[in-house]
């Protein structure tokens, strides 16, 4: 029992491990910050300097002011860099941060477009077909492909 | 300016009940009397125009908020939902400083390029308690 108490809590409190698609649930201060205008989306999904450059301009947060005052700010930060990917594949390919522009989002994700087309959502409309990203969970039982997807780009 | 807001703000609405879009536009009637001495209260309809104005840019309060402040709206770049604006048809708009001041500094930045002033801000909220 000793061992495995201090074992459960390390299960109950890590940050989900990749690959098994359950990245939350999130913090609520993280949920309520970063998930008014999109999906609060999962740290895992990018580095942690991807990250830091993200939150050092978050009054030109791709091209809409999304700034938040410091203490909170940090607190954000914080769990970003706690959670963020240490995988070459989760760095952003471009050089504004964007965690669709990873090698291993566009190996998962194939012919999503950047912006919304009349069969196809955006790339980090993640909701649209991951009915469950509210709470982090990508899990495959929740997923409902649209017509016309591809998941490897041709 | 911000905190000389927040302070007339909680002075005028004391601890008696919470927070609500009429208190805070005491403070934003304090506010816009010292900025300008020929203040002569908020208009609803200076508020509406102001809403449905893009004031020289792309975008209007009415973009995401939709040109009905009782409906639910779509924000512009991500088309995620946005809850209704107006008090009536959302109790909760309006109910916590922070979040008031927080989104009045990015969407007036977003919107007019520059924060809006105590007149535009408490123009804009007498037009949303007029919307029923």
């Amino acid at each position: 029992m000793k061992t495995l108490l201090p074992a459960l809590l390390i299960a109950a409190s890590a940050p989900a491990l990749a690959g098994d698609h359950a990245y939350g649930p999130f913090p609520a201060n993280y949920v309520s910050e970063c998930g008014s205008c999109h999906v609060a989306f999962p740290p895992q999904l990018l580095t942690a300097p991807d990250w830091q450059a993200m939150m050092n301009v978050l009054d030109k947060h791709y091209g809409v002011d999304a700034s938040i005052e410091a203490k909170p700010r940090a607190a954000l930060a914080d769990f970003l860099q706690r959670n963020a990917s240490r995988r070459d594949k989760h760095a952003s390919t471009v050089q504004t941060p964007r965690l669709t522009q990873t090698a291993w989002f566009r190996k998962e994700h194939g012919n999503l477009p950047a912006k919304a087309t009349r069969t196809l959502p955006a790339a980090a409309q993640c909701e649209s077909c991951h009915t469950a990203a509210e709470r982090g969970d990508y899990n495959e039982s929740g997923l409902k492909l649209p017509a016309g997807f591809r998941h490897k780009e041709r | 300016m911000k905190a000389l807001i927040t302070a007339l703000f909680v002075l005028a609405a004391g601890s008696a009940h919470a927070l609500n879009a009429a208190d805070y536009q005491v403070g934003l009637a304090a506010a816009a009397k010292a900025a300008e001495p020929g203040f002569a209260g908020f208009s609803a309809q200076r508020g509406e125009t102001f809403y449905r104005s893009t004031h020289g840019g792309d975008w209007s309060c009415a973009t995401c908020h939709t040109d009905n402040p009782l409906a639910s709206g779509t924000h512009t770049v991500t088309k995620k939902t946005v809850k209704p604006l107006a008090p009536s048809a959302n109790p909760a708009r309006f109910t916590d400083v922070d979040k008031i001041e927080k989104w009045f500094k990015r969407n007036c930045n977003d919107v007019l390029k520059r924060a809006c002033t105590p007149r535009e801000q408490g123009d804009f909220i007498a037009y949303l308690l007029t919307v029923k």
